[in-house]
């Protein structure tokens, strides 16, 4: 089987490619079925990767060194107060 | 200059000449002062005094006007107030009546505004042919603005709404004050290192034009326009417009709005997969039948036998990719209701050789080599063939049968 696209967005679009040349009928029976079956697998990686429950939040601050490093997790929560000190916890 | 010489006025009569003259000079005018004794009225008019080293003078911001003063008034402050005098002819007191507030050095700020404007688009960093456009489907977009904001929640709830399977970067600034915009360009250079980044949105809610001033910022600017990913500002509300927005690659109005623009909706998303889906089914389907036809068209044109094997080699190959084709896509979607299944299941009976082993019969056009698939096809063909499980024969249309009762 061909090599699988790494992101969602070149699974799409290799998809939307299949599906486009299959679509123009002039491919062998072989290729076809071939195409069909990638197609498949492709549409079910897709999903996959919609599959993710929630928006994963990652809050990152200033590392002195001008990259940035992982601090606190941010909650914006209705419940919580907006958090004005938001305690830091810099792990480089 | 008049004077009244010996003529004794009346207290009410001398105010009101006092308060024509002063309104009379001093109809439109601009005075520049310090805030104190600020009280706003129930009424909602705004009382204070202006004053200087030297001297105080009392004003008043009718509730009309006051409305529309956009930041907020504190004692202390240097204001500018744009109105015109006048005479509290009750207490023989002058006061400046106040159409319009706005705090001190914001003439300077819109200057300074028009200058940058001016040059950086002079260096082309406006061009459209600048801007990038937006990943379709990115995995990672960040954030840069306030913790304590509306606009993290806004971009936090509207991103969850519409596309969950996101990952946000959140990197939390100061969005005013002289810190900001240091803070504001360097989480711009920070998160071009990363690669798990596709789009960024850099923004916060609204304010005064002072609150906004952190994206008036030259380098704030030029960070933004250098940053390795595509950013959209979202800065302020609609009618508020700064130089971050022309130089980002997309200006939303809101911070909501820049999250709509940062994602797609799911739900769109899965339907197009789905559709996409739905015609590799019917791609693959209509390829197999091709196949089908074709040896329909084998089995009638060598009929006589000349190269059977590879008439059935041909068959083989089509119930075999229809087999394949069944059973991949059983295995791979055994778990979903899609339609695919549906579509899948019909190829089972699409291999010729099971839908003439079940009685059905495949008609053909000789001269053309088409399938005969309709009344009107066969008695426009006048001769056709009929291919069976276990051979063909030649056959001559007679005419239509008048079926009895006809059609409901």
């Amino acid at each position: 089987m061909t090599e699988q696209p790494a992101t969602f967005e070149a699974a799409m679009s290799r998809l939307e490619q299949i599906v486009s040349e299959l679509e123009t009928g002039k491919h062998s029976l072989e290729e076809a079925l071939r195409m069909f079956e990638e197609g498949i697998v492709l549409g079910q990686r897709c999903r996959e990767f919609l599959d993710r429950a929630d928006v994963r939040v990652r809050t990152l601050v200033d590392a002195s060194d001008g990259s940035l490093v992982e601090g606190a997790r941010f909650d914006a929560g209705d419940d919580a107060p907006p958090g004005g000190d938001e305690d830091r916890d810099e792990r480089a | 200059m008049s004077s009244y010489g010996e003529r004794v006025f009346a207290v009410s009569e001398v105010n009101t000449l006092a308060r024509e003259l002063i309104e009379g000079e001093f109809a439109t005018v601009a005075i520049l002062g310090e805030v104190s004794n600020l009280r706003e009225h129930s009424s909602g008019h705004v009382y204070f005094k202006l004053k200087d080293a030297r001297a105080q003078l009392s004003a008043v911001c009718f509730r009309g006007d006051a409305r529309l003063v956009d930041f907020e008034l504190e004692d202390g402050m240097q204001l500018v107030a744009r109105g015109r005098l006048t005479v509290y002819e009750a207490q023989g007191q002058y006061q400046l009546v106040a159409r319009s507030l706005e705090p001190a050095g914001r003439g300077d700020l819109e200057r300074a505004f028009r200058l940058l404007v001016a040059k950086l688009q002079a260096e082309g960093l406006f061009d459209e042919s600048r801007k990038r456009s937006l990943p379709v489907f990115p995995r990672g977009v960040a954030v840069v603005t306030s913790p304590t904001g509306a606009a993290i929640r806004d971009i936090l709830s509207t991103l969850r709404r519409r596309f969950p399977c996101v990952a946000v970067l959140f990197v939390p600034v100061q969005v005013q004050g002289d810190a900001a915009p240091g803070q504001i360009v360097r989480a711009l250079d920070a998160l071009s290192a990363r690669d798990d980044v596709d789009v960024v949105i850099v923004g916060r809610g609204g304010g005064s034009v002072e609150d906004l001033w952190a994206f008036n910022d030259e380098e704030v600017a030029r960070a933004i326009r250098r940053c390795a990913h595509p950013v959209i500002s979202a800065v302020g509300h609609e009618s508020d417009v700064t130089i971050a927005d022309f130089v980002a690659d997309v200006r939303a109005a809101t911070p909501t709005m820049a999250a709509e623009i940062a994602v797609p909706v799911l739900a769109d998303v899965v339907a197009r997969i789905a559709r996409m889906e739905r015609s590799l089914a019917t791609g693959a389907r209509d390829r197999v039948e091709l196949a089908g036809r074709r040896v329909a068209s084998l089995l009638r044109s060598y009929a006589l036998g000349q190269v059977r094997g590879r008439i059935e080699q041909s068959m083989q190959r089509v119930d075999h990719a229809a087999d394949r084709l069944v059973r991949g896509a059983h295995m791979l979607l055994r778990d979903r209701a899609t339609l695919l299944d549906a579509a899948s299941a019909r190829l089972g009976g699409l291999s010729p050789r099971e839908v003439l082993r079940r009685g059905y019969s495949v008609c053909v056009d000789p001269a053309t080599g088409r399938l005969v698939a309709s009344e009107a096809g066969a008695v426009g063909a006048g001769r056709v063939h009929i291919t069976f499980q276990d051979g063909a024969v030649s056959a001559t249309v007679e005419g239509a049968v008048r079926a009895q009762g006809g059609k409901a």
